[in-house]
């Protein structure tokens, strides 16, 4: 099957709109877990996996990446547009970086949009890290912006 | 490491598009006289979370698919939204929540079930309000009016469903339950874990005289998956060759095998749900001292790590003990690399990667039936990677391997 590589320029068009999109509903951010949203909007594909990988979307600003230390040699190939990426070591915590992902975007109160594939132990840590911040499924707005949330054919390397 | 989860959906039209270069017809199914989980201990497994419930002040588990679902009913069901759902209370007769539309699949998949083939079935139509409310209906029967434990793996759609169904429940991590009664593993668990083992190694032997200069990595993973399948079962390898060996999970570039190379092979297969995860890095021709050198200090620090999993010793102590081999050797320190870029091990079995791990800040003590890989890796990025990975189970006497270690750089089998 032919690849077309899609420019960086158009993953920047869709957080754009993406971004409209959630001033629209209500939301300061969208965190995600590798899957169709995130591919759409980032062109990045990734397996699911008990290490957390995630990206913070804000509604101001570029989004922050969240993944393991040492898988960040193989992420950097794929992350194009974002180079803010910060890397948790085993026995730290994912969460404790997109809680501070979120806060240097101003997201501190309000509502964030969770991914409503992501797991729930993700959330979970979340949460707990963050009991001023109200929590909803974000597949309104991304549908509202447009994402295309089938399932691909791949589930990422 | 495992990463059948990444692999699994990529690598599938290629694996069928080759015909394995390799013939394995000496190999015979090692699956024949397997003794799957039977209904009793898939029941005792439901005592146990009720008790766990009990102690944790958890009401109830709800579990949506995947390895959990599968441990306590024997029904394997994929992630698909809110199709179906299984409630166990602390007190009382477990519930399935399904859609109408998917009962008739819903019912072949509960043929196996331990719950007595899933007498109380709860269908619903329409839209996944439709189901959360029917969960909320079924957990208000069973008088739930505190703290509901949700599985981990299950969807963050699912938990939102029910707490706006039901806002004055409070909705945490099941783990207590889940991982409570997973992380110890019965006779027979142990039983299905060496026979995925024995399995994997069988596919090694068999794959790994196809190894010839100028073949590429994907060529010996469809190897392996061939002896797999001629073996009776479904399993996947990563290969990696040369100076990518130093990336825990390879590379995208393409690889071919050449004199000299470090070749890297991992992964596992399945028997009854039960993942091995097996690693062997071997030379493809004659090693350099320093390819023997630090083949010899990986191979220690395995060593150092199985020593250390003693019972009653803390998780983090097995870490520390293989670490620091590799770091008294000048490596690291920490995850540094060149050095060991990971954690020493995971907690294995129905998944190839679950709860708990051989890491850092991990204070909990092992106890006889925990089951863990040991894969201590030496990553020189720009030269080579090493890494030896057997799963061992912990007894009273001590860690015991599945698998007998790779002796040398140039004998991936003992």
């Amino acid at each position: 099957m032919p690849q077309t590589v899609i420019p960086e320029t158009t993953y920047r068009e869709r957080q754009a709109k993406l971004q409209e999109a959630m001033k629209e509903f209500g939301l300061s951010a969208i965190v995600l877990e590798p899957g169709p949203a995130m591919l759409y909007l980032t062109g990045v594909r990734w397996g699911k996996s008990e290490r957390t990988f995630a990206v913070v979307l804000p509604a101001k600003g570029e989004p922050v990446w969240v993944l393991p230390g040492f898988e960040e040699m193989r992420a950097r190939e794929l992350i194009r547009p974002g180079d803010d990426i910060r890397i948790w070591q085993e026995d730290e915590s994912p969460y404790e970086r997109i809680v501070a992902g979120l806060k240097d975007r101003g997201v501190t109160t309000g509502k964030v949009g969770i991914d409503d594939a992501a797991r729930f132990f993700v959330y979970d840590g979340i949460r707990k890290l963050a009991p001023r911040l109200e929590f909803t499924g974000a597949t309104q707005t991304l549908k509202s912006a447009g994402v295309d949330l089938t399932p691909s054919g791949g589930r990422g390397r | 490491m495992n990463r059948r989860v990444f692999l699994a959906a990529s690598t599938a039209g290629l694996l069928r598009a080759q015909t394995p270069t390799a013939g394995f017809a000496n190999l015979k199914p090692m699956t024949g006289d397997i003794q799957p989980i039977g209904e009793g201990e898939r029941l005792a497994r439901m005592e146990k979370a009720r008790r766990l419930m009990r102690e944790n002040r958890i009401e109830a588990i709800v579990c949506q698919s995947g390895a959990s679902l599968f441990y306590y009913t024997g029904v394997r069901w994929a992630a698909g939204g809110a199709t179906l759902a299984w409630v166990l209370p602390a007190k009382g007769e477990a519930a399935w929540v399904i859609s109408e539309a998917e009962l008739d699949r819903a019912r072949q998949a509960m043929r196996m079930s331990a719950d007595r083939a899933g007498t109380n079935i709860r269908t619903w139509t329409g839209g996944d309000d439709a189901a959360y409310a029917r969960m909320t209906q079924f957990l208000e029967e069973r008088g739930a009016a505190g703290r509901i434990g949700i599985e981990e793996k299950a969807s963050f759609a699912l938990f939102d469903g029910l707490r706006r169904q039901a806002p004055a429940l409070e909705f945490v991590s099941a783990d207590p339950v889940t991982v409570g009664c997973r992380v110890i593993k019965s006779p027979a668990e142990i039983a299905l874990l060496q026979r995925a083992n024995d399995i994997t190694i069988a596919a090694y032997r068999a794959a790994f005289p196809t190894l010839k200069e100028g073949m590429t990595n994907r060529e010996l993973s469809a190897n392996v998956a061939a002896a797999y399948r001629a073996l009776g079962v479904t399993g996947d390898a990563m290969v990696i060759f040369g100076k990518y060996t130093a990336f825990p999970h390879g590379s995208i570039q393409p690889q071919r095998l050449r004199e000299g190379d470090l070749v890297l092979v991992d992964d596992g297969c399945t028997v009854d749900g039960y993942q091995s995860d097996i690693t062997r890095t071997v030379i493809f021709g004659k090693p350099t001292p320093r390819q023997r050198q630090v083949w010899d200090l990986e191979r220690k620090a395995q060593d150092a790590a199985l020593a250390a999993a003693k019972p009653g010793a803390t998780c983090e102590s097995v870490d520390w003990a293989a670490r620091k081999v590799i770091t008294d050797a000048g490596f690291g320190p920490g995850y540094r690399v060149p050095g060991l870029p990971h954690r020493t091990g995971h907690g294995i079995g129905l998944e190839g990667h679950e709860w708990t791990n051989l890491v850092k800040g991990n204070k909990t003590p092992l106890a006889p039936g925990m089951c863990f890989s040991n894969e201590p890796t030496i990553a020189i990025y720009g030269e080579f990677g090493v890494r030896l990975e057997d799963c061992m189970h912990i007894t009273p006497e001590g860690a015991r391997m599945f698998t007998a270690q790779s002796p040398a750089i140039d004998q991936p089998f003992g």
